[in-house]
């Protein structure tokens, strides 16, 4: 919901990697095993952008935020690898794909480069095999490159098949806002750059209260009908709200909300809402050959709505 | 002074079957509170309106409630801060409870869940010297201090979405204070405290940090993950959440990679028939459309750097 005043955000700085086009790119572990559409339509879009993704081949898992539970600064050495990576490839953005990583790949970087002795004691570690962390990484997600970097007018003057005025729920989740202290990027309680987005593409945002709320994926397997019921309570919010789509910056949300919506008819009634990955959609909207979006993937087909908004041909998905 | 609409809440549960809405129409500073608008609106509107409320200052936490979708103590909250584009501030009770009268709401299952954690002190000595003062050194303090800040407004509570779904969870705000008692020096219940958080599912926490909303910095979303590495350092780790933790950190060690496949069938045990077959339909939705992680996973280049780390900082694994 709109607010008269919105939270003073830091100014942001234009990286090296902006002024190169040449990124360093943390795809995180579901982008190359369960989703390999993220991994393939980022590639895609990229492409079509006119930059470089350099994927960082020999890096670890982010921490995923469970490994916190059994060692509180391991998360923090294995993230100082990966940006010790970077940096030797003369990289000084890290792209993410993902939620979780953003915000436990930031936290890391903020304990290293503001707590006392922390990057020092890291590289104690990596020296072991001669690395070091010199501190000079950001990392940042695919959807605030996008925004920063190239531009949503740049974007939207790019756009070749219009999103026709699909209503699409933009679903933020969790750890690409919360906590603000990592994050900043952008308010956590008033959001809007997907909503942005989903209307530089052609499209028409909806808004519901779901959207900044989790989707239960870190406790799907905790105890029975959790997420499923999570997944329920904020897809009826926004099928109530008009949505016919949902938009997500994360994998997992995506994993959830695509997966979970079956499960959770019994209490909060069919919503059957396809969702689409950040890159999909915006790669749809600028032309990419929709065959290639891997679309055939999802667990609700979003072919229905795009045939219905002539966005693409219903064999597509 | 400027003219500023409360979008109200109104109900009263000895009268009313379904709540209402009131919009009041006041002039009023915007860079006043919330509060300061609701008070004005009782005193000089409606005095029916009813909210909790004391100290006025984000020490008593009385007064949270909704505003504009998000909970937060209304004291706390200046009004040109949430002000919509038709000057108006919605305002409703705390979800995740059930309303009174207006803004106010039950809090029982807030303080039971409190009361369950056996919030004192409860030292191993304590019958053989009453007299005795117990010291705790500045270092040992140092990790309470967040957690004694907690005026246990709810507002944790209130936003959490696990609380929403599931009331069996004990919320962010008691697992704050079980790990206040779990960690004080002086108490002599660690291992009783630890069983007792974890059987009111700590390991529930969806990780979705909406209790970094607290407007008394206490972080609770720390807390409860500094409370699930004590269980795992007690060896408390039969159940779902602890073995996801050690067969992610397994993977991890392993492959470089959270390995999709090995950490689900870690989570839920590998000869946990029932638990599996509960998975399977999801398992199969996601197959039938080619949804499946690789079942070996190659570990990535490098590895041993990695498996360096984990051995250095001795992290424990499945």
């Amino acid at each position: 919901m709109a607010v008269a005043i919105t939270d003073a955000l830091p100014a942001k700085r234009r990286s090296k990697s902006a002024e190169m086009k040449r990124y360093g790119f943390f795809p995180g572990c579901v982008a190359k095993e369960s989703c390999t559409e993220l991994f393939n339509s980022t590639m895609l879009l990229a492409d079509k952008l006119g930059i470089e993704l350099v994927e960082l081949t020999a890096a670890s898992c982010c921490g995923a935020s469970v490994l916190n539970d059994v060692n509180r600064d391991v998360a923090r050495v294995l993230n100082a690898r990966t940006y010790a990576q970077a940096e030797a490839l003369g990289l000084d953005d890290v792209i993410t794909i993902c939620s979780t990583c953003t915000g436990h790949m930031r936290a890391a970087n903020k304990e290293l480069l503001e707590e006392e002795n922390r990057l020092t004691d890291t590289n104690a570690i990596l020296g072991k095999f001669g690395a070091s962390y010199k501190g000079t990484v950001s990392v940042r997600h695919l959807l605030w490159m996008l925004i920063d970097d190239i531009g949503l007018d740049a974007l939207s003057k790019m756009v070749v098949n219009p999103l026709q005025g699909l209503k699409v729920a933009p679903f933020y989740g969790c750890h690409i806002i919360r906590p603000e202290s990592v994050n900043g990027w952008e308010s956590a309680r008033n959001p809007h750059s997907l909503e942005d987005l989903i209307t530089a593409l052609g499209g028409e945002p909806v808004d519901y209260a779901g959207k900044t709320r989790c989707c239960g994926f870190h406790v799907q397997l905790e105890k029975d009908g959790i997420a499923a019921n999570m997944v329920g309570q904020n897809m009826r919010m926004a099928k109530d709200n008009g949505a016919e789509a949902v938009l997500t910056p994360c994998p997992l949300c995506h994993l959830a909300l695509d997966g979970y919506q079956a499960d959770s008819v019994a209490r909060w009634g069919r919503t059957d809402l396809p969702t689409f990955h950040l890159p999909q959609l915006v790669a749809l909207a600028l032309g990419v050959d929709a065959t290639k979006l891997g679309l055939k993937r999802h667990v609700i087909s979003p072919g229905p709505v795009l045939q219905a908004h002539d966005l693409a041909p219903m064999h597509v998905a | 002074m400027s003219k500023i609409t409360l979008d109200l809440f109104r109900y009263d549960e000895a009268v009313d079957e379904e709540p209402r809405r009131e919009r009041i129409d006041i002039d009023f500073p915007e860079t006043s509170t919330v509060l300061d608008a609701l008070e004005y609106a009782k005193a000089e509107v409606d005095g029916s309106i009813s909210f909790r409320r004391s100290c006025r200052s984000a020490i008593c936490g009385s007064c949270s409630m909704n505003i504009n979708g998000v909970t937060g103590l209304a004291c706390k909250t200046p009004i040109r801060t949430v002000l919509r584009e038709d000057r108006s501030v919605k305002v409703d009770p705390m979800p995740n409870f059930e309303p009174m009268k207006d803004m106010v709401v039950h809090m029982d299952p807030f303080w039971d869940k409190y009361a369950r954690l056996k919030p004192y002190l409860q030292p191993a000595d304590r019958d053989e010297d009453h007299e005795r003062e117990r010291r705790v050194s500045p270092e040992d303090m140092k990790k309470l201090v967040a957690v004694a800040n907690c005026v246990m407004c709810a507002t944790c509570y209130a936003l959490c979405p696990v609380v929403s779904v599931d009331p069996s969870f004990a919320g962010p705000a008691a697992i704050a204070y079980a790990y206040r008692f779990i960690e004080d020096t002086r108490d002599g219940q660690q291992p009783e405290r630890v069983a007792n958080i974890n059987s009111d599912y700590l390991w529930l926490c969806a990780h979705c940090y909406a209790c970094s909303y607290c407007p008394k910095h206490v972080d609770p979303h720390d807390r409860i993950i500094d409370t699930k590495r004590r269980t795992v350092q007690l060896g408390q780790t039969d159940a779902a959440g602890p073995r996801h933790a050690l067969v992610v950190a397994k993977t991890i060690k392993q492959t470089g990679m959270l390995a999709e496949n090995d950490v689900i069938v870690g989570t839920v045990g590998r000869f946990n028939i029932r638990g599996l077959i509960k998975i399977a339909p999801l398992g199969l939705r996601m197959a039938a459309k080619g949804k499946i992680p690789p079942l070996i996973m190659h570990p990535v280049p490098k590895v041993d750097e990695i498996r360096t780390i984990f051995e250095t900082m001795e992290v424990p694994v499945a």
